[in-house]
């Protein structure tokens, strides 16, 4: 039995455990360790990620209509696996105790998100692992239907946004069914090696068609514009630890796809040479705009966001579009950048999804309107916010701003001042948006009804401060993950980055975390020395302020999340067309017209008359 | 890295942070004096500066409104203090090789993180408001501002500061290669630095100073600390990017300094303030569109 096996085996038994048991609160810490014995036998496979190894078969191999389906784990499929355990032990984890108790109380199944979540794992690694193109596309719809089950567990309004990914998913299934019938008419075969020698046999024309297909099948997963609409609300709406998972993981398996197929088997220089008429840029420029629209547009939809949910989602769109524009870039600085942020955007973003959740918990809404002044009652949730959000807007020393700073770094040295300022525009939608999040659930007044809050329980709060420490750490020694990443990019065919413990050590401007950290530290110890050197300070109540002769009270409310920034909305706002919202509508509508068309056809003509002018027709065809 | 070296190390990252104060605070001064001369005042004594920041930190009453507000003022100085050893100086290069400019712009939003944590404690409408001001400033600045930043490093093929310098030395002023990015650069500057017309964020008849409107005593003399680092780095760093950092020498460096600061403050107290979406819509429009052009010219000639 090779260690594959054991992980599958063992991520069939927390399935099982998660559907006998889920239900019961009390199993949810069994569950818990179930995951966490995942990620052991995943360290089993540290070899993988050493560069020891290349590649680690499971046994189990079948043949069907012809086809060999394997499944084998080499280093990106192990990195990802990791990332994929880490978050759903994490999630899990956070269920284990009071939320899970408080959530079957409300009356949601609780045993159905257990289910829904394990299903998600064992699918997204059947995904990771595939060894062929026909097993890629059997994980990529188990994982599809596991994700649609998990969305819709909340049941009432997720429901509707549930079915709405299903049906941006079917789309991005057919466009993927489309590719590999093709390919399999073509080459004879699904495997890998017969895939990559296809791509290099084809016209310009079907190399096209190939990587359109691939890219919005794909793409659909990662909500790359102009499929983002799904979504926000879809990961949102799911329950918090559910959408702390979906959050951090599932989409990357869009790019995972993209990863295997497009950059993998077809390779970039293939993307390089699919010109687009009319332009400079070939396919590869195309999908990395794809990338940096990705980022600004659903960034700078979260911004309008006063649900805290809707916001961390909309930025999770966002945080993709890094991702892809690193790794579309291709080279070694490019690509390392683009990957850690799978790593580092994951880490955040379930520690942010996990708080909000824990507010959610306390105060029993995530409406920016009715939260504020918090960090008096929950000082520890304040902190992981606090680490996840300087995370998310890419400010050292978190990890977030390691992986941004490779990508910025990459785009002066290839030149490409337009993607770069995208990029930053990405930086500064995201710091916008972040501080109203903290601000209105944290700082500023604290509603009368939130005075007797407590600090979320420990349950809650563990997994959450681990999260944060994995946040700052590997943003402190970005070299630990950059270890990781080197046999992806070697796997991939991509150029593997040198690196140090601190980051990388260019002769023409370089990163080292351990020192900026340091100095960071060494500046806020300064900083915190001239405080306490001036006079002692005392404590007044938040009411006790100049607010221009007037007397605030807790019943004069000033938080507000509408309309947070108005000098700029004042100017861009006129700019939120939803253009991509109509263009669905308009397709919808158009659909709806042609099935009632159809239906009042078929119901309105005479049948008598139809089944006279057939018959007619067959006589004079017979005769 | 062997003793002396550490040893000389550890000595730069103490001097660097104390010699960008005490320029800043002399960069204080010659603001209000510029300010006076232009409004027909004398204005204030020598060490006016100094003066203020003892008596602030002095000050018998000191008002909190939370462990927040304090760690805001801790980390908007530390972030700067923190900053400088980033950023080099004549004769000393502190850590610039462990974290270059790209590190350097992003290390100095901490501070304003800081500020945003601080004052979004007090709870106060118009420190509220004033913070919603300053971010939305800031998205209106640094977009041209990167686009210098993208600029410069692209000329330079480096984002090293320290080369940079090197290499004005060797080849002449950066100023002469990309005239329209140190254009666009000063631009910049003016927002950065919060002054007329862009000091939307304090608007004292508007908002009651918005971010400062809780800050008393050590708080304010923090801010004071801050605003006094605030005018060095941005200074240091202009003279950096375009003019060679003073070519390693002090006095020109400090001339330098003292004359890139000196234009932003001269049109600051002409002019009075403008609208939030003006100043975006102004930032969005000239600077970037020089900018544009200034990258334009780099790469392509």
């Amino acid at each position: 039995m090779t260690p594959l096996d054991t992980l599958f085996i063992l991520s069939a038994c927390t399935l099982a455990v998660a559907w006998a048991f889920g239900r019961r609160p009390a199993a949810g810490g069994l569950i818990a360790v179930l995951y966490g014995g995942q990620i052991l036998a995943l360290a089993k496979m540290s070899g993988l990620a050493s560069g020891a190894l290349t590649m680690i078969a499971a046994s189990p191999s079948f043949e069907v209509l012809g086809q060999a389906l394997s499944w084998r784990f080499d280093g990106p499929a192990w990195f990802f696996a990791l990332i994929t355990l880490g978050a759903a032990f994490a999630s899990a984890w956070f269920m284990a105790g009071e939320w899970g108790e408080g959530y079957r109380r409300k009356g949601g199944r609780l045993g159905l998100l257990q289910v829904a979540l394990a299903l998600n794992v064992s699918s997204m690694l059947l995904l990771l692992a595939s060894g062929d193109l026909l097993s890629l596309f059997i994980g990529w719809e188990l994982m599809s239907w596991a994700s649609f089950l998990l969305m819709l567990s909340a049941g009432g309004v997720a429901v509707r946004w549930a079915f709405k990914y299903l049906i941006y998913a079917l789309g991005g299934a057919m466009a993927l069914l489309g590719a590999l019938a093709w390919i399999h008419a073509q080459a004879g075969s699904l495997q890998y090696a017969a895939v990559a020698g296809l791509f290099a046999t084809l016209s310009p024309g079907q190399a096209w068609t190939l990587v359109l297909a691939f890219a919005a099948g794909f793409g659909i997963k990662m909500a790359l514009l102009p499929f983002h609409l799904w979504q926000g609300p879809a990961y949102a709406e799911t329950p918090g630890p559910g959408s702390a998972f979906l959050g951090a993981i599932s989409s990357r398996m869009g790019l995972f796809g993209i990863l295997v197929v497009l950059v993998h088997l077809a390779g970039l220089d293939l993307l390089d040479r699919l010109l687009i008429p009319f332009t400079h840029l070939d396919a590869r420029d195309l999908l990395g705009w794809v990338g940096a629209f990705t980022l600004i547009v659903p960034t700078f939809i979260a911004v309008r966001q006063h649900d805290a949910r809707h916001l961390l989602a909309w930025h999770g769109i966002g945080q993709g579009g890094y991702m892809l524009i690193g790794v579309m870039q291709g080279d070694a600085l490019g690509s390392a950048g683009g990957l850690l942020h799978v790593f580092n955007y994951a880490t955040y973003q379930a520690a942010l999804f996990l708080v909000v959740t824990a507010v959610v918990h306390r105060t029993g809404t995530a409406d920016l309107n009715k939260l504020g002044g918090l960090v008096t009652r929950m000082p520890l949730s304040f902190l992981v916010m606090l680490v996840g959000i300087i995370g998310l807007a890419g400010l050292p020393p978190m990890n977030g701003f390691v992986s941004k700073w490779l990508i910025y770094r990459d785009l002066i040295s290839s030149g490409r001042p337009l993607m770069f300022v995208a990029t930053v525009i990405g930086t500064l939608g995201t710091i916008i948006s972040v501080y109203k999040l903290i601000h209105n659930t944290f700082l500023g007044q604290l509603r009368m009804e939130h005075e007797d809050i407590r600090e979320a329980p420990w349950s809650m709060l563990a997994p959450m401060l681990g999260l944060i420490v994995i946040v700052f750490l590997t943003g402190l020694m970005p070299g630990l993950v950059l270890d990781w990443i080197a046999p992806v990019q070697a796997a991939l065919g991509l150029p593997v980055l040198d690196h140090s413990l601190g980051g990388v050590d260019l002769p023409n401007g370089g990163l080292d975390m351990l020192w900026v950290v340091g100095l960071l530290f060494a500046g806020f110890g300064v900083g915190a020395l001239l405080f306490l050197a001036g006079n002692r300070h005392r404590y007044v109540h938040p009411l006790d302020n100049y607010a221009g002769g007037h007397f605030l009270t807790t019943e004069v409310r000033y938080h507000y999340s509408d309309d947070f920034y108005p000098g700029l909305m004042h100017l861009i706002g006129g700019w939120y067309r939803g253009s991509i919202q109509w263009l669905e509508r308009a397709l919808v509508s158009a659909l709806d017209f042609l099935a009632q068309w159809s239906q009042a056809w078929f119901r309105s003509a005479q049948p008598a008359l139809w089944l006279l002018g057939v018959t007619v027709f067959a006589l004079w065809w017979v005769v | 890295m062997n003793l002396t070296n550490l040893a000389a190390l550890a000595a730069e990252l103490l001097l660097m942070p104390l010699l960008a104060f005490s320029i800043g605070l002399f960069l204080v001064l010659l603001m209000r004096r510029i300010g006076a001369r232009l409004q027909r005042r004398v204005g204030p004594p020598f060490f006016q500066p100094l003066a203020d920041i003892v008596k602030f930190y002095a000050k018998e009453t000191q008002i909190s409104h939370g462990l927040i507000h304090d760690i805001g003022i801790v980390m908007a100085v530390g972030g700067y203090v923190a900053a400088e050893a980033l950023l080099p100086m004549p004769g000393m290069n502190g850590l610039a090789d462990k974290g270059d400019v790209l590190t350097l712009i992003y290390f100095l939003m901490i501070p304003s993180l800081g500020l945003a944590l601080g004052v979004g404690q007090c709870a106060n409408p118009n420190g509220s408001i004033g913070i919603s001001r300053a971010l939305t400033a800031m998205v209106a600045y640094d977009i041209p501002f990167v686009i210098v930043i993208f600029g410069v490093a692209w000329h330079y093929g480096t984002t090293n500061l320290v080369d940079m310098i090197a290499m004005q030395q060797a080849a002449g002023w950066g100023l002469w290669d990309m005239p329209l990015l140190a254009v666009a650069g000063l631009l910049s500057l003016q927002g950065m630095l919060g002054k007329q017309p862009f000091e939307i964020y304090v608007a004292p008849a508007e908002i009651a100073t918005g971010p400062m409107v809780e800050m008393g005593g050590k708080y304010m003399g923090g801010l004071f600390v801050m605003q006094a680092f605030q005018l060095y780095t941005a200074g240091a760093l202009y003279a950096t990017l375009f003019l060679g950092g003073g070519d390693g020498h002090w006095p020109t460096f400090l001339l330098q300094v003292f004359v890139v600061m000196a234009i932003p403050m001269s049109i600051a107290f002409q002019f009075p303030r403008y609208r939030t979406e003006q100043m975006i819509s102004w930032f969005w429009r000239w600077p970037v569109a020089l900018g544009l052009a200034g990258i334009a010219l780099v790469m392509h000639f």
